[in-house]
């Protein structure tokens, strides 16, 4: 009986004499953790920011449409999902039906109200700019041209 | 014993000021390497010039076979419009005063070819000649250029080799 009570008594003291020691060394801890999450999420907020602007993607979506018609052949419908710029178009507050424009062989996509990419298409052909709302998509009907 | 302590805890902190010097490395390397690559516009000249010598090959040959009308002068000279091709583009970096583009067809003979010929039995071009010079040179800012040879048949068995040399400039919108 007396033993355990010893044992138990050395046991308190040995965790009330060293949490102090410990206590700092976990704050340390956490704090060094916390500004390595905090350098993590500020370096990611970087990347998606960076990768998901409204230039890259207009620039990305014009030479995509332009690669996209120049591959094409009359009587083909080409439908490409563009829900990333259509987001960006909608906090601009830019009418969704017109942010894909294609004038003859030119290919413009505006998504701030200034700003927008253009890039031509060699192959010579008549198309037709079609906006599905329901799924966020455009899709493009491939014609002979006269 | 208390010196050893000291010394330890002095080593934990230059650790964590090098450590963060890593980070701080790290993230400007990050941040650079992200800024310059989208910074710099997508270039796909690579595919587009693929594209028009498919579509330029399409517009000879068909099924191994040469297509009618393609060895006349009216051929020659309506090749664009034939092919389906126009060579407009927008209105910037002045791209609308000389061609971006350059399309060249050559048909040889197939038993008297050899690589270096320079004599075809037939020639057809069109777009901005200049741009040719620009092939031999290495390096960025210049012009794409592909050259591609198949080999076809025309309706009679004569075989020939079409060697399709074709360049896109556009410079200014991917390569920078």
């Amino acid at each position: 009986m007396k033993n355990k009570r010893q044992k138990k008594k050395s046991f308190f003291s040995y965790t009330f004499s060293s949490k102090n020691r410990r206590g700092n060394i976990l704050t340390e801890n956490i704090i060094f953790i916390v500004l390595n999450l905090v350098f993590i999420v500020i370096l990611m907020l970087f990347l998606f920011s960076k990768t998901g602007t409204a230039s890259v993607l207009e620039e990305k979506y014009a030479k995509q449409i332009a690669l996209a018609i120049d591959a094409a052949e009359p009587s083909m419908t080409i439908h490409l999902n563009m829900e990333d710029a259509i987001e960006i178009a909608e906090k601009e507050n830019l009418p969704l039906g017109e942010i894909v424009k294609i004038n003859e062989n030119i290919v413009t996509v505006k998504l701030r109200e200034k700003g927008g990419y253009s890039y031509s298409f060699f192959n010579n052909v008549k198309v037709n700019t079609n906006f599905n709302a329901q799924n966020k998509e455009y899709y493009f009907v491939i014609e002979k041209n006269d | 014993m208390i010196k050893q302590k000291m010394n330890k805890k002095a080593a934990d902190k230059i650790i964590s000021v090098y450590w963060f010097a890593i980070l701080f490395i790290v993230a400007a390397g990050i941040f650079y390497m992200v800024s310059s690559f989208y910074g710099k516009p997508y270039d796909i000249r690579q595919i587009e010039v693929g594209l028009l010598s498919d579509k330029a090959a399409d517009c000879v040959s068909y099924a191994g076979f040469l297509r009618e009308g393609v060895l006349t002068q009216g051929f020659k000279d309506s090749f664009l419009e034939t092919c389906g091709i126009t060579f407009g583009t927008e209105d910037s970096y002045g791209w609308t005063d000389e061609s971006e583009y350059f399309l060249q067809l050559n048909f040889y003979d197939f038993d008297s070819y050899q690589e270096a010929s320079q004599n075809s039995l037939f020639e057809v071009s069109a777009g901005n000649q200049r741009l040719q010079d620009f092939c031999n040179l290495k390096g960025k800012g210049f012009p794409v250029c592909l050259e591609r040879k198949f080999y076809t048949l025309d309706k009679d068995g004569k075989k020939y080799i079409v060697k399709i040399n074709s360049i896109v400039k556009k410079i200014e919108k991917n390569s920078q």
